[in-house]
């Protein structure tokens, strides 16, 4: 699929900025199932300083510095991006859950099947991160999937079912600080919440699973026009199967990514990934504009 | 030399006394005689004898507290005075022991320079197996925004690192800690080794030990060197914590011997990519970062968002190498204790080399066999927790469901728990001063090694800290410190320690390029320590009332408006009492001014004070210091039980410690923007107090009067002159020609409002603009008042009430402007910026 992808923030300051230095994890990466072409990062005020360079993670990161007196900040992405079909997972394939689960626990770089460097760096997503932290509740909400012996990739699938089945999808109910163990609870949020509840609850089995940013095309409802400024950002989390790579999943719309997901970037969880973040003097309140489009181009 | 028996008896005795019957100890070789090495120092105590060695241990034990590099900030600004206590015997070893560790040390330097640049970049030793990224990515000085792909930098990541050593039973030295980030101790060595070659100088004469002035010389010279790409001459600054953090006063020493601006957080700033010191003259760039904050504080765009210590921006500058940091940003990883267990593998697959010091006995619960043996005897281990940089849990201390809840919380998260087994070190000779005897304490040893940015070679320093506990007592939590004697084979040449390692003269540190930070605190500085001031004499002058009229009816005496001006209350009305009991009942009230620590008695202006001093120690002479601490001796002393006459004597001591300090300020201080502001904030003080007295003595007193007067003149210790000039009765307008309008008086208004205006035109103003500044305009406001006043009017205040309003009025036109002062003055200079501030993250 290609599309035109366009995302803009917008803040508006209560009083003036007199300095700020800001990092933007806003420019979609490449990847085997994705290429990005005419890629731009505008940015209003114009940074004195802009650089670009990857994070630990190989996301796209831009930091920049303001230093003239401002009072708005715009920052506007554009990219055209083609999306081919994403790596698939089979049914019936692939390890057990406690066979992964063994291959990923720490002190396994003893035994020399671990010993693949796939699985060495995915170890680092098994651990907690300040977004998702193991839990024994998660643990045994996830169990009810992971019996013993099945498949990773049945059991995942499952898993991703059941959370869109369990879960309300309620905006404007939790925040970016509502705990996991409170959307557990609550059994309501947005994509966010339900891809850091699916991520910690897969470490507290010992599983690997990291945080995807991304888009999603959305379609209008039949017999409409598609609004401009309509669609959103999207969340979604990602799962090792050793031996294998990584299997996308989306708990909040209970399917597998497909060609209609573009991949911005990754990380252990939200706070690796967060597109827009600044540290800044003066501004005093401010309001938030965003504005994504995700537009289907014609061939 | 080296048999017993060649020693004099009463030597032989003190050493059959030595009751070292457990273990190794160092003074002993194989046959059970005095170790070769140890012979100067046992020619000392032969000499000195016990007694001698006590006196020698008292006088480093008062130079030691004096010169304050020990300074404690654990404790309240009045609590409990605590440094730990100097061994006058020092640690010694031999040369050909030193070469063996000295190779080992320069091993580990280089082993962990090429770790910390491998996990920075390519990560090959975690992708091979080598090392478990569990261990790696935990740490809480990992930073994932310093691994971003850059190859191994053109400049080593670490200049200077501590290692901390011990030497176990066998005689084996083993490495029990590394210190990357901050490396702290190094200004207490050496500290320590200027104290003792003042207080043993033959000894540290002729003794043919290694010095350490050279190694200085080359720190300074590797700092200086990494600025080499920059133009000019290179700005380096170290940045600290803050007076809070436990190092303050080795990093305002270090930075005073290196020549190094000492800066805070809030000092820099990152503009057009450079990080800038803000100064009184504008910003000045800054070339090389010398850190002593730790890793995840140290910019809280890319790190911890929560820090107020750091500096926004300050990885990128680095990453663009707009600026040097040493050590860089991330080290402090190498600083996890389970590291010591995969070095060995490390060391053979990064250097190609047998690892030559071991570490001490570890488990890393990370390891399945590993968690499950800690877990079998829990209280066999000590355990450090990663997540608490710091810490170290005895589960032996804890009880059963504490014991129950830390397994729990091992299970969950093994990986974050290094274990380790109680050790023994070997012992060596240590001076206990209460007792008079030697004992054999168990040693542990930090040294410091230097690596070169030009050519990436590593030198230890020979010598170092040791101090008196079992291995892995941290050096804070010891008692007893001791200097390290690395014996070279013939004597060296004494080199002067004293300020003499510096490197080239930089520019002047109190120009226009001093941080405005420091002249604010300059500023409270002097006005907090005539606050003081005035409040003693006041109380003096107020504690002599009471002598003379306590016991006559409250009413008809001074003490009302002595009471008001203290701004303390009258003690609450009571049925009358008697005479003795009213006296003892004031006493008693005007005692807590000294103990109670509320707002504006002695005590909390004294901390006022002192935690304006310590935030400029690297600006203040040491003799001015010396000063600082006698009076907070005398503050900690200080109970509410004094009698009236004692209680004088303790406030005209204070007096007198008051006027030294800002004496040798005066004397020692270089005349530049610092002192203008010290001398500001006293002056405006002084000026406000001395208006505020004046007013109520003249105008809005209880009992108006001579005898006021008189108190008057004796606070602003102008009683003497005045009846020198005028040998007769008092007389109001006597009075208000000596404190109001003599401009030879120093404790007139008029001449604290002419040193005010010399100190303004002094002060750096913003470059051309041709109107003058706020503070300008309010001295001159006051002084025109001054000049301008119609005297007559004010004279007979002692008979017409309009008089007393004149005057009145006349003071408060005086009073007005001078109140603003402080603030027009710190909106000019000290340009308290607003706190940078996080920008909140959108959500989707």
């Amino acid at each position: 699929m290609e599309y035109l992808l366009e995302h803009s923030t917008r803040y508006q300051y209560a009083a003036n900025v007199t300095l700020s230095h800001n990092e933007a994890r806003l420019l979609p990466r490449n990847l085997p199932w994705q290429t990005c072409k005419n890629t731009q990062l505008n940015i209003f005020p114009t940074p004195l300083r802009q650089h670009e360079r990857r994070d630990f993670f190989g996301n796209r990161v831009v930091y920049f510095a303001i230093e003239e007196l401002h009072s708005s900040l715009e920052v506007t992405v554009t990219s055209q991006v083609t999306t081919y079909a994403p790596p698939q997972f089979q049914y019936g394939t692939g390890p057990t859950w406690e066979e992964a689960k063994a291959l990923l626990a720490p002190g396994s770089h003893k035994h020399a099947l671990a010993a693949d460097v796939a699985t060495l760096e995915a170890r680092i997503f098994t651990l907690d991160s300040p977004f998702a932290k193991r839990h024994s509740q998660l643990a045994d909400f996830a169990r009810n999937s992971f019996s013993s012996d099945r498949l990773l990739i049945d059991a995942l699938q499952e898993f991703n079912q059941r959370i869109f089945q369990e879960f309300t999808y309620q905006p404007h109910f939790t925040t970016l600080a509502t705990p996991v163990l409170e959307v557990l609870e609550n059994r309501k949020g947005v994509c966010q919440d339900f891809a850091h509840l699916a991520i910690a609850a897969l470490r507290s089995l010992g599983l690997a699973a990291r945080y995807v940013s991304g888009y999603l095309e959305t379609q209008p409802p039949t017999g409409q026009e598609k609004l401009k400024g309509a669609d959103a950002s999207h969340a979604w989390l990602s799962v090792f199967i050793p031996g294998y790579g990584w299997m996308n999943l989306d708990p909040t719309n209970g399917i597998l990514p497909n060609q209609r997901y573009i991949t911005l970037g990754w990380g252990r969880d939200y706070a690796d990934i967060t597109p827009l973040k600044g540290v800044m003097n003066g501004g005093g309140h401010h309001h938030l504009e965003v504005a994504v489009d995700v537009l289907p181009q014609n061939p | 030399m080296s048999n017993l028996s060649s020693y004099s008896q009463a030597l032989q005795q003190l050493l059959n006394s030595y009751a070292s019957d457990q273990g190794r100890d160092e003074l002993f070789n194989q046959d059970g005689q005095p170790d070769v090495r140890w012979q100067p120092v046992l020619q000392v105590l032969e000499e000195l004898g016990l007694d001698g060695l006590a006196e020698r241990h008292e006088e480093v034990q008062q130079l030691l507290h004096e010169n304050g590099v020990t300074f404690n900030v654990h404790e309240d600004d009045l609590g409990q005075l605590r440094s730990w206590e100097l061994d006058p015997l020092p640690y010694v070893i031999a040369g050909h022991d030193w070469d063996l560790l000295e190779a080992g040390l320069i091993q580990r330097s280089r082993l962990l320079q090429a770790l910390v640049d491998d996990l920075y970049g390519e990560r090959q030793v975690i992708h091979e197996g080598l090392l478990p990224p569990e261990l790696v990515y935990t740490h809480p000085s990992w930073l994932f925004a310093a691994a971003d792909g850059n190859q191994r930098p053109e400049k080593p990541r670490i200049i200077f690192q501590g290692m901390d050593v011990y030497r176990d039973l066998q005689g084996q030295w083993r490495l029990q800690g590394d210190w990357t980030q901050a490396p702290s101790g190094a200004g207490y060595a050496l500290e320590n080794r200027i104290l003792l070659s003042r207080t043993l100088s033959n000894l540290y004469r002729e003794a043919p030990l290694r010095r350490l002035a050279s190694f200085l010389q080359a720190q300074h010279r590797c700092l200086a060197s990494l600025a080499s790409d920059h133009r000019g001459e290179p700005n380096l600054v170290l940045l600290t914590p803050g007076p809070g953090s436990p190092g303050y006063f080795e990093h305002a020493w270090l930075a005073n011997y290196m020549n190094f601006s000492l800066v805070e957080g809030d000092d820099l700033v990152v503009r057009d990519g450079q990080v800038s010191m803000r100064t009184l003259g504008g910003l000045k760039r800054v070339d090389v970062l010398v850190r002593q904050v730790t890793d995840p504080w140290c910019d809280p765009l890319e790190l911890s968002s929560d820090s107020l210590l750091g500096v926004p921006g300050l990885m990128q500058a680095a990453r663009r190498g707009e600026v040097e940091i040493a050590n860089a940003l991330g080290v402090g990883v190498l600083e996890h204790p389970a590291l010591s267990l995969f070095l060995p593998k490390l060391c053979q697959r990064l250097l190609g080399e047998e690892l030559l010091l071991a570490g001490p006995e570890l488990r890393w619960c990370g390891e399945e066999d590993h968690l499950i043996e800690v877990l079998n005897n829990l209280e066999a281990w000590q355990l450090y927790p990663i997540h608490q940089p710091g810490q170290l849990l005895d589960p032996k201390q804890l009880s059963l469901d504490e014991q129950q809840a830390l397994t729990t919380e091992i299970r969950q998260s093994p990986w974050l728990f290094t274990a380790r087994k109680p050790a023994q070190a070997s012992t060596a000779p240590s001076f206990d001063a209460r007792n008079q005897v030697l004992y054999p304490a168990s040693i542990n040893l930090r040294f410091f090694c230097l690596t070169d940015p030009e050519d990436r070679q590593s030198r230890v320093m020979p010598g170092g800290l040791a101090w008196v506990g079992e291995p892995g007592t941290p050096v804070m939590q010891s008692q007893t410190v001791k200097d390290i004697w690395v014996l070279a084979p013939v004597p060296q040449p004494h080199v002067s320690l004293l300020r003499q390692a510096q490197g080239p003269i930089l520019v002047t540190r109190d120009g226009r390029d001093l941080p405005s930070r420091v002249a604010d605190s300059l500023f409270w500085m002097g006005r907090y320590g005539e606050r003081l001031d005035t409040k003693a004499r006041l109380l003096r002058e107020t504690l002599g009332q009471l002598l003379d009229d306590g016991q006559l009816p409250l009413e008809t005496t001074l003490l009302p408006d002595l009471f008001t001006a203290l701004k303390l209350p009258l003690p609450p009305e009571q049925p009358p009492l008697a005479a003795a009991r009213q006296f003892i009942q004031l006493r008693e009230w005007l005692m807590t001014l000294f103990t109670d620590q509320a707002v504006d008695n002695l005590p909390w202006l004294f901390s006022q004070f002192l935690r304006n001093s310590r935030a400029v120690r690297d600006h203040l002479g040491d003799d001015a210091w010396r000063v600082i601490n006698n009076l907070r001796q005398k503050f900690n002393g200080l109970n509410g039980n004094l009698g009236v006459n004692s209680a004088r004597r303790h406030l005209e001591d204070l007096l007198v410690q008051q006027a030294a300090f800002f004496g040798f300020c005066n004397e020692t201080m270089p005349h530049h923007y610092g002192w203008r502001f010290m001398d500001l904030g006293r002056f405006i003080e002084r000026l406000l107090s001395s208006l505020e007295l004046l007013k109520l003595a003249l105008v809005t007193a209880r009992q108006p009067g001579i005898p006021l007067w008189e108190v008057v003149l004796a606070t602003t210790d102008n009683l003497t002159v005045y009846r020198r000039r005028y040998r007769s009765q008092l007389h109001p307008s006597a009075i208000l020609d000596l404190l109001l309008f003599d401009e030879s008086n120093p404790r007139s208004v008029g001449f604290m409002l002419k040193r005010l205006h010399q100190q303004l035109e002094e002060l750096p103003r913003q470059e051309g603009s041709p109107f003058r500044s706020q503070e300008h305009r309010l001295v001159i406001e006051a002084s025109s008042h001054l000049h301008l006043v119609d005297l007559d009017s004010l004279l007979d205040i002692e008979n017409s009430q309009a008089a007393r309003e004149a005057l009145q009025a006349f003071l408060d036109a005086l009073l007005l402007p001078l109140s603003q002062l402080s603030d027009a003055l710190a909106h000019s200079h000290f340009s308290h910026v607003e706190k940078p501030r996080q920008l909140v993250s959108l959500q989707t």
